[in-house]
């Protein structure tokens, strides 16, 4: 009825005001803190580290570490640096990304649209799924894997990454399309439309939202897993987090601290520019993994 | 004929997926479960030895330091992720200006790999060079911070980045909470003249009872799967001081080739997870339908 | 109880001003209503009287004390919401004490109150039920409640019945009419509902894009509107508007209305200076529905009835009236027939015009030519 009102919410004096901005600022730089020191730490040289101060700037600003994480410092046997790994990354994400969010969708419509007996269950059994601890699916999917020649493989990874990420992608899809009005799906039946047609034509077209919100949860999840990529790859199909750990942890030689931080980095970008690019439907995603069955 | 076949097309389309999570998930949980009432060790065999892996289990030191810190792991991370999640929430709920970006910091950690928190804060706390080294630097000669290198505190460290990555997210779920509250609910506890702390005390935060519990079960569920940090952060050390369920199953399973007693630590897991998750669910969804 | 007066009061959000100086006043035990269309800012009003939104300028008095800057509990005042605003943690009793408990009323007196509001609202077995057990009509009892417990000098009433059904809002209506007679205490009641507005109020306020169009009492702002808006606004189906051209002949002054296809009538205006202006110019003729009538339906009482024969298309038949749907001035025209009136549809039939109920306008600058 009236204007959206602006100020509703309650009151409060100047001097709390200055408070909450004070506790405000105090958690900016809470979070931002261990962004910083990554960031800072890896333009040093390793003398500057030891010999100074973490939070300081670097003094001279040097891109070595960078260099080296990327392209030149030891992981495993070889020095090749993260270079491989991030493509092992990214050959792993794209695809499985892509299936789990296609086969989301497509099973949100039949459990939405063309609910069946029996299709709840179902749908009660993908959603549960969502939240077993993966520990408990490790050595069957090692011997699976291993039965199908798919044993330290990215394809492999693809295919766990695939089926593990369907019942996120089928609780986004599913909660989506069941406030999308059921009419419209009878109409276009009504002119003859078929399953795939109205899929295609008319679910598919208004479902840009919810399909951007899912690629981001798939990539965020996929690209961070840390348990399936040490579990089931081999030195050739390592993803980029499990090779930052074991180049921070190995315990051989000196411990190159900016090196470490710039390869974090490296592994961290692609996610951060992610969010910070696209965080309202970060946030979406985020909210729906919170469960509104 | 074509009619029949219409009537099928959603179900076959529904079958893979179906199929799959019902083997992948379903099925691998019975198998493991069948593997941890065998004598299987470095492979998998088929002797049947009953709950002998469970009895060796729970007689297992490391599997008792695993559950303590667990236990105060989860406490402690779930109990200061809700009360700094919501304290934010309402923070953030007095028309900041510069709302937005407040946001966008306190939820990027969420964004970033447990590895890459797990590499930041090891570094950070590491007494040789992070926080105490800095302290010293700054002429604090008697800091001293070496929690992460000491058996009784350093899971303390382990909470303190696993509240740094995940507060934000509790954050966003309260602060999504407190915006669905009704604002002429406010107005009227204004008229009934409550002051502003009265009405978070007495109305609002009781109405976020839901999110409390939403956020309960999110955060137990990472807590208990938590393993990725660990590991990059202590490794389960100094010594096993840091050993959790998670890592405890792994070591257990690919490096100590007791796969048995693995597999039946999985499945404890699994009945800590599914004790809260099932519940809740169930709840959620008959929610759900009343509202319908 | 109090009266209370509003001076000149503007409110802006940042640059938009959404009151732009309203003037009201209203007696001790009178009941105003601030009606008008979305956006109108009528509720933006009730939120300055209640202190829930800062005033930019102006004043607002309860009694004979200016209220500005004083915090919404100080006031005085009680308010029932629109969405009901019950708290939902709170059962009944809860939700109707909490203002007491924060007043530091004893426990006793608490009790005492909550069965007084409970017995006239015939909410006593509810009281330990949550908001979430209760119907809407509950709710809205128990919000009434809640406001009714304070014993203010005003109530003010936020669209309090538009979230109920048809049937429950005409009962509360009535319910609410009859709170007022008992306890007679002042009420400034928001609604964008005009039959609400004429059935409760004893003064009425038309508010439309933050001016006051007009202030009167029901039958002034029914039957006297001061400008085209208010005469479209309040009523149901509204005053007929008819576009015509005034004309003198033989010195007295006609208004020409176009009919169907070629034909036209014309019918007496009452003369006047004001009105002499607008000779061989536009003219809005207005009249309401039940102004117009089959000539037996006519009102016997009105000494000016003019019957005219009009081009009849359609007919809706409403149960207690027929409306007869003619094209004047090139609009549909409503006129309300009795409901067995015989009516030939395609046909030129008389219609009965009690002329001392029409009012003119001037349609550059829609205001009433008295």
């Amino acid at each position: 009825m009236s204007h959206p009102s602006q100020d509703n919410a309650i009151e409060s004096g100047r001097l709390i005001r200055a408070l909450i901005y004070t506790l405000l600022i105090f958690f900016v730089i809470y979070y931002l803190l261990p962004l910083w020191v990554m960031v800072a730490n890896s333009l040093k040289t390793l003398d500057e580290i030891r010999g100074g101060d973490m939070l300081a700037p670097p003094k001279d600003i040097t891109f070595e570490p960078w260099r080296q994480a990327w392209s030149k410092t030891q992981i495993g046997v070889e020095a090749t640096g993260l270079k491989p790994y991030f493509l092992n990354s990214i050959i792993m994400v794209v695809p499985a990304v892509f299936l789990s969010t296609f086969l989301g969708a497509l099973n949100g419509y039949v459990l939405t649209k063309w609910a069946f007996r029996g299709s709840n269950l179902i749908f009660g059994l993908m959603l549960l799924a969502c939240f077993i601890p993966f520990q408990i699916v490790l050595i069957p999917m090692a011997r699976i894997l291993g039965m199908l020649n798919l044993a330290g493989t990215i394809s492999g990874l693809i295919l766990v990454h695939t089926v593990y990420g369907l019942g996120f992608t089928t609780l986004f899809f599913r909660n989506y399309y069941a406030a999308f009005p059921t009419e419209l799906v009878r109409a276009a039946q009504i002119d003859g439309a078929s399953f795939f047609q109205v899929f295609w034509r008319i679910l598919i077209p208004s479902s840009g939202p919810i399909i951007v919100v899912t690629i981001i949860w798939q990539f965020t999840n996929v690209w961070n897993d840390f348990l399936f990529g040490a579990s089931f790859s081999s030195y050739d199909s390592t993803p980029i987090t499990v090779a930052l750990n074991n180049l921070v942890n190995s315990s051989t030689g000196v411990k190159e601290y900016n090196v470490h931080f710039a390869g974090a980095i490296l592994a961290a970008l692609p996610t951060l520019i992610v969010y910070i690019v696209s965080g309202r439907y970060f946030v979406r995603g985020l909210m729906a993994g919170a469960v509104k069955g | 004929m074509r009619e029949r076949l219409q009537e099928w097309v959603p179900r076959i389309v529904l079958a893979p997926s179906f199929v799959a999570v019902l083997i992948v998930v379903y099925g691998f949980i019975l198998y493991t479960g069948w593997l941890s009432m065998t004598n299987s060790r470095m492979l998998p065999n088929n002797e049947f030895i009953g709950l002998a892996n469970y009895t060796k289990l729970f007689g297992l030191k490391h599997w008792s330091i695993a559950l303590t810190n667990l236990a105060i792991f989860g406490t402690l991370y779930i109990l200061i992720s809700s009360v700094l999640g919501l304290f934010l929430a309402i923070l953030l709920d007095q028309q900041i200006r510069t709302e937005g970006f407040i946001r966008t910091v306190y939820l990027y950690p969420m964004a970033i790999s447990f590895i890459v928190t797990g590499v930041a804060w090891k570094w950070f706390l590491d007494p040789g060079i992070g926080l105490e080294n800095t302290m010293h630097q700054w002429g604090w000669e008697s800091f001293e911070f070496k929690w992460i290198k000491d058996r009784d505190f350093a899971i303390y460290t382990i909470v303190i980045a696993a509240i740094w990555q995940s507060s934000g997210y509790v954050m966003a779920m309260f602060l999504a909470g407190l915006r669905g509250v009704d604002n002429e609910i406010i107005k009227a506890a204004q008229v009934d003249g409550a002051s502003g702390f009265l009405i978070y005390r007495r109305i609002i935060i009781p109405m976020m009872r839901p999110v409390f519990l939403s956020a309960f079960v999110v955060l137990t569920h990472l807590a208990i799967k938590s393993y990725d940090l660990v590991v990059a952060m202590t490794g389960g050390g100094p010594g096993r001081a840091t050993e959790m369920p998670a890592t405890f199953m792994y070591s257990y399973t690919f490096t100590r080739n007791q796969m048995g007693v693995g597999a039946s630590s999985a499945i404890i897991m699994l009945i800590m997870i599914f004790s809260i998750i099932i519940p809740y669910l169930y709840s959620e969804i008959r929610v759900g339908a009343d509202k319908r | 109880m109090a009266s209370l007066t509003i001076d000149k009061l503007i409110k802006s959000f940042g640059a938009v001003e959404v009151l732009k100086g309203i003037d009201l006043e209203i007696e001790d035990g009178g009941f105003l209503v601030l009606v008008g269309p979305s956006g109108c800012g009528k509720s933006t009003l009730l939120n300055c009287i209640a202190g829930l939104e800062k005033t930019t300028s102006g004043e607002i008095r309860i009694g004979e004390r200016n209220v500005e800057g004083l915090h919404p509990s100080k006031r005085d005042i009680a308010m029932v919401f629109q969405s009901y605003a019950l708290y939902p943690n709170m059962t009944v009793r809860g939700n109707i004490s909490f203002g007491m408990e924060i007043r530091g009323v004893d426990k006793a007196e608490q009790e005492n109150a909550i069965q007084e509001v409970a017995d006239i609202l015939q909410i006593g077995e509810l009281l330990d039920r949550k908001p979430s057990q209760l119907s809407g009509g509950q709710r809205q009892r128990v919000a009434m409640g809640r406001a009714l417990v304070r014993h203010p000098q005003v109530f003010l009433f936020d669209e309090p019945l538009s979230n109920l059904d048809a049937k429950l809002r005409v009962d509360m209506r009535t319910e609410i009419k009859r709170l007022h007679k008992r306890m007679g205490t002042t009420i400034v009641y928001v609604t964008h509902d005009q039959i609400e507005a004429l059935t409760l109020a004893t003064k009425i306020a038309v508010l439309e894009a933050g001016y006051l169009q007009q202030f009167g009492t029901p039958d002034e702002i029914y039957n006297d509107p001061n400008n085209m808006f208010v005469a479209d606004f309040m009523g149901s189906p509204s005053m007929n508007l008819i576009d015509g051209t005034l004309v003198e002949r033989d010195g007295a002054l006609e208004v020409q209305i176009a009919g169907h296809g070629g034909s036209s009538i014309s019918l007496p205006v009452p003369d006047g200076a004001e009105m002499r202006k607008h000779v061989g110019g536009p003219i809005v003729f207005g009249i309401r529905p039940e102004a117009m009538t089959d000539p037996d339906g006519a009102d016997r009482t009105s000494p000016h009835i003019e019957t005219r024969d009009c081009y009849i298309e359609v007919s809706q038949p409403a149960g207690s009236d027929t409306f007869a749907l003619t094209p004047l001035g090139g609009k549909e025209c409503i006129a309300r027939f009795r409901a067995d009136a015989r009516i030939e549809l395609g046909a030129f039939s008389p219609i009965s015009f009690n002329m001392t109920k029409a009012v003119f306008f001037d349609p550059q600058t829609t205001g009433r030519i008295r």
